[in-house]
């Protein structure tokens, strides 16, 4: 960039129209306003300059790429749809345990039913091998009482099928000896299972 | 400016300078606002008016600067201190540039046209815009910033014999590039 010196510098000044033409030149001159933000902006990724929080803020969005919109809405979309399925997984899984439940202590109930009516056959079957030692008013009892419990169950057994025949043929077969009992009150019994 | 002036600057410029280097944003700005211009337009005319090259030695000046704040000893002016690095790093850019100087025919440079007494400050721009690297170097350092030939061999590590061998072509290319103006009243 420089020659090197020469061993003999002539002599050379300014004139007095050249002293006034540099003294005339400007000094300064404004740089574009843009410069100074571009300055800031790299003092403060060095760290010389602190970074302003809403800058971080306004910064954090600009800086993200605008896929990030599409993959947070699908992120979105499938954390509801996931949601959504285990929800329904969760419901069936509960209604399959109810049913189970309901349908064991339906089986339960039969199974109670079975027992209780078997007891009570072999009581009526002791009853009748009795029969000729036992005294008339225990043996009308026991014949009410009996009567009695066939009829509650033919009307739970039309509760439960109400199209079996042969609950509707007891049920009707009682009713029609109710009826020819004439003014006779029917006696009362209390069952207690 | 006078002496007081300088001194309340060269004070101010301190104060300003040990904000920044605690992070204050407002003073880098007043401290850039302050010396920027003239920065600029040195830089600028060291690169021969390429404004996209000075604005880029404008900011690395002043990031070096900032870097170096704390290194600095307050012996000279901030604004000095300044354009030095920003000279440093203008040099830095020319090299970068590997522009070729233009091989100046001295005998060629000489003929011109008739003097002039008067010379249009944007005339005397181009002819220094037009100088080679060294000579516009030297040139400015000299007759437009007013260093002496000492100052200006230690800024670029020459001998000042160079300083003014530079300095004697660069005026007389200066001269032929304007026409011979002034030759009439030069004081010799």
């Amino acid at each position: 960039m420089f020659d090197e010196p020469r061993d003999i510098v002539p002599h050379d000044e300014l004139s007095d129209a050249e002293r006034r033409a540099f003294a005339a030149l400007p000094r300064e001159l404004a740089p574009p306003p843009a410069l100074e933000e571009r300055t800031v902006v790299l003092l403060r990724q060095r760290g010389q300059l602190p970074i302003p929080l809403s800058t971080l803020r306004r910064g954090d969005v600009s800086r993200r790429p605008s896929w990030w919109i599409t993959v947070a809405a699908a992120a979105a979309i499938a954390v509801f749809f996931s949601g959504l399925a285990v929800g329904q997984y969760i419901g069936m899984r509960n209604a399959s345990i109810v049913a189970m439940a309901t349908a064991r202590n339906a089986q339960e109930a039969a199974d109670r039913v079975q027992r209780t009516g078997d007891l009570y056959v072999a009581a009526l079957a002791s009853l009748g091998r009795l029969s000729d030692t036992a005294n008339v008013a225990e043996r009308d009892r026991a014949r009410q009482t009996a009567m009695a419990a066939l009829g509650a169950a033919a009307e739970q057994m039309a509760h439960i099928a109400p199209d079996d025949p042969l609950a509707a043929a007891v049920l009707r077969g009682l009713n029609l000896r109710n009826r020819t009992a004439g003014s006779e009150p029917p006696s009362r019994s209390v069952i207690w299972y | 400016m006078n002496a007081a002036a300088e001194a309340v600057k060269q004070d101010s410029d301190r104060v300003l300078a040990e904000l920044v280097l605690g992070g204050d944003e407002p003073a880098f700005r007043l401290l850039y606002g302050r010396h920027t211009p003239r920065l600029y337009l040195l830089v600028l005319r060291f690169l021969g008016g390429m404004e996209a090259d000075a604005e880029d030695v404008v900011q690395e000046t002043w990031l070096k600067a900032t870097e170096r704040l704390n290194t600095f000893r307050w012996e000279a002016s901030f604004g000095s201190w300044l354009s030095a690095i920003g000279l440093n790093v203008a040099r830095e850019s020319l090299r970068k540039r590997s522009r070729r100087e233009e091989q100046w025919n001295d005998e060629t440079d000489m003929a011109g046209p008739a003097p002039r007494d008067k010379v249009d400050p944007l005339d005397l721009e181009r002819a220094i815009r037009k100088l080679p690297d060294g000579y516009r170097t030297v040139l400015l350092l000299h007759d437009v910033e007013g260093f002496r030939h000492e100052e200006i061999a230690e800024q670029l590590g020459i001998s000042a014999g160079t300083s003014k061998s530079q300095l004697f072509h660069a005026r007389r290319a200066m001269r032929a590039s304007l026409g011979g103006y002034g030759k009439d009243d030069r004081h010799v």
